[in-house]
C-alpha cells in the first residue's frame, strides 16, 4: 500500500482528522497548518493558552467554519456535509451553547430526546438534580455556567459515539466536574466512545485522557500519549560553566541571568537523554504536563 | 480491599500507571495486600478515581507480567501465589532505591561527604 492511500484509510477509520488546517481572522492566522487524527476509542486532550485557536480548531474539525484551507473528516465524511446518520452519532458542547434558549431545561431535554435512538432519560433525571439545574427556569434566563451543565447533559445523554467539549472545565465545580470525568472516562473504556476536549485545567486532561496535544501559535507541538510524554520529556538544568555542552534543537530553551540554562530534553530513540544529562553538575527533572506545557509555551 | 486502596496524583511527573504498579509492589511487600487477596476491578479503581480505564489495565497488566498480581478466571486480578516468600531483603531494598538516589543527590548537592551521612542516617534508623 503506498503512503498516501494509507493515510486516506487511515482517516476512513478516524472518527475525527484533520489535514492542513489552516484558518485566520482579519489577518492573524490562528490555524497554521494542523494535521490531527484521533483513534477510536481515545480520549484526547487539547491544551493551549487563552486564545491559541482551540476552539477554532474544534470548529473547524467538527464542519461548523469552513477553514481557509485544509480537510476536515468525522467518521471518514467531509465535515462541511455530514449526514444526519453520523451527526446523530456526534455531540458537540460549545462554550456558550445558544440553542434552544425559549425552552426551559426539561422541555429542551424532552425535545432534543426524541431525535436520538439512545436517548438515557434516566440519566438526564438525575444528573439535573445532581448539578443543581433549575430545569423548569428558560434557558435564555440560567447563568452561562448552568446553560453549559445543561449542554454538557443533553451531549452525554445521547449516548454519542463521538464527544467533542470545549473547555468543559469552566462550567462545573470540582464535584461535578469530578463526575464529568468519571462518566467520560468510563465511557471511553467501556463502550468505546471517542472523546475530544479542550481545557486549561491540566490535572483533569492528566486523569482521563490518553493522548494530549499541545496547540501554540496555531500549531501542535506536542500530540503524544500522556503516560508516554510524561516519560520522554524533562527539564535539564545546566550550570553557567556547563552552558556550552547543551544540545542543539530542544524543544525550549531558557537562559538566566546567572548563566545558567534550562531546556525540555527528549529520549531519543533507545531511550537515552541527551550527553550533557550525564555531565557532573547538571540536573534532570522530571516535568509533569503543566510544567511541560509552561516550558515550551512560554 | 476496594478502589481506595490506591493514591492517585494525576499531576505528578510519574505517570499514573507507575503509580498504581509502584503503590501495588509496596502493599504486597510490606504484606498489606496478602497472596490471593482480589484487588478491586479495573473499573471500580477507574471510576473510583475518575481515570482513563486503560490506564488501570495497563498498570494491572504490566503487574501480571512482573508475577506481582494473576489473572484468575471469572474473578479478576489477585495477588500472585508466592509473593511474601519472593520478597527477599535485595527485592525490599530495590524498593527504596529512588530514595536513596534522591537522598544521594542531595547530598552531593550540599558538598556533604558520606561519612556523615551515613552516621545520621545509622541514627535515624537504629532509633526505630
Amino acid at each position: 500500500m503506498n503512503a498516501q492511500l494509507r493515510d486516506i484509510t487511515q482517516a476512513n477509520d478516524s472518527p475525527l482528522a484533520v489535514h492542513g488546517l489552516v484558518h485566520g481572522y482579519e489577518g492573524t492566522r490562528v490555524l497554521d497548518g494542523v494535521d490531527l487524527a484521533l483513534a477510536p476509542g481515545s480520549v484526547l486532550g487539547l491544551i493551549g493558552r487563552n486564545g491559541a485557536g482551540k476552539s477554532t480548531l474544534i470548529r473547524a474539525m467538527l464542519g461548523l467554519l469552513e477553514p481557509q484551507a485544509g480537510q476536515a473528516q468525522v467518521f471518514g465524511e467531509p465535515a462541511l456535509g455530514l449526514s444526519d446518520a453520523t451527526k446523530g452519532r456526534l455531540a458537540y458542547v460549545p462554550q456558550q451553547p445558544e440553542a434552544l434558549a425559549w425552552l426551559s431545561a426539561t422541555q429542551m431535554l424532552d425535545y432534543v430526546g426524541r431525535f436520538y435512538p439512545n436517548w438515557d432519560s434516566g440519566f438526564v433525571k438525575g444528573t439535573l438534580a445532581r448539578w443543581d439545574i433549575p430545569a423548569s427556569k428558560l434557558l435564555a434566563k440560567l447563568s452561562p455556567g448552568e446553560r453549559q451543565r445543561v449542554d454538557l447533559i443533553r451531549a452525554l445523554a445521547s449516548r454519542p459515539d463521538l464527544l467533542v467539549l470545549d473547555e468543559p472545565a469552566a462550567a462545573l465545580d470540582p464535584v461535578a466536574r469530578r463526575e464529568l470525568l468519571r462518566e467520560v472516562a468510563l465511557r471511553a473504556g467501556e463502550a468505546g466512545t471517542t472523546v475530544l476536549f479542550s481545557t486549561h485545567i491540566v490535572s483533569d486532561l492528566e486523569r482521563v485522557a490518553s493522548e494530549v496535544a499541545f496547540l501554540h501559535q496555531g500549531r501542535l507541538l506536542i500530540h503524544c500519549g500522556v503516560d508516554e510524554t510524561k516519560e520522554r520529556y524533562a527539564r535539564l538544568w545546566l550550570p553557567a560553566r556547563l552552558a556550552a555542552a547543551a544540545p542543539s534543537g530542544t524543544l525550549s530553551r531558557r537562559h538566566h541571568g546567572d548563566g545558567s540554562l534550562c531546556l525540555v530534553v527528549e529520549r531519543d530513540a533507545g531511550g537515552l537523554w541527551p550527553e550533557a544529562a550525564q555531565l557532573g553538575g547538571a540536573r534532570l527533572d522530571a516535568l509533569g504536563l503543566e510544567d511541560l506545557f509552561v516550558e515550551i509555551a512560554e | 480491599m476496594d478502589a481506595s486502596l490506591f493514591v492517585i496524583q494525576p499531576a505528578s511527573a510519574e505517570p499514573i500507571y507507575r503509580q498504581i504498579v509502584e503503590q501495588l509492589r509496596r502493599l504486597i511487600a510490606s504484606g498489606q495486600l496478602a497472596v490471593g487477596e482480589l484487588l478491586p476491578s479495573v473499573r471500580d479503581v477507574a471510576g473510583f478515581h475518575a481515570v482513563n480505564p486503560m490506564t488501570v489495565s495497563r498498570a494491572y497488566s504490566l503487574a501480571e507480567n512482573e508475577g506481582l498480581l494473576e489473572r484468575l478466571r471469572g474473578k479478576g486480578m489477585a495477588v500472585a501465589a508466592g509473593q511474601r516468600t519472593a520478597h527477599s531483603q535485595a527485592a525490599r531494598l530495590a524498593l527504596l532505591e529512588p530514595q536513596l538516589l534522591a537522598l544521594a543527590r542531595h547530598a552531593q548537592e550540599l558538598e556533604l561527604p558520606a561519612d556523615p551521612v551515613l552516621r545520621r542516617l545509622g541514627k535515624l534508623l537504629g532509633e526505630r
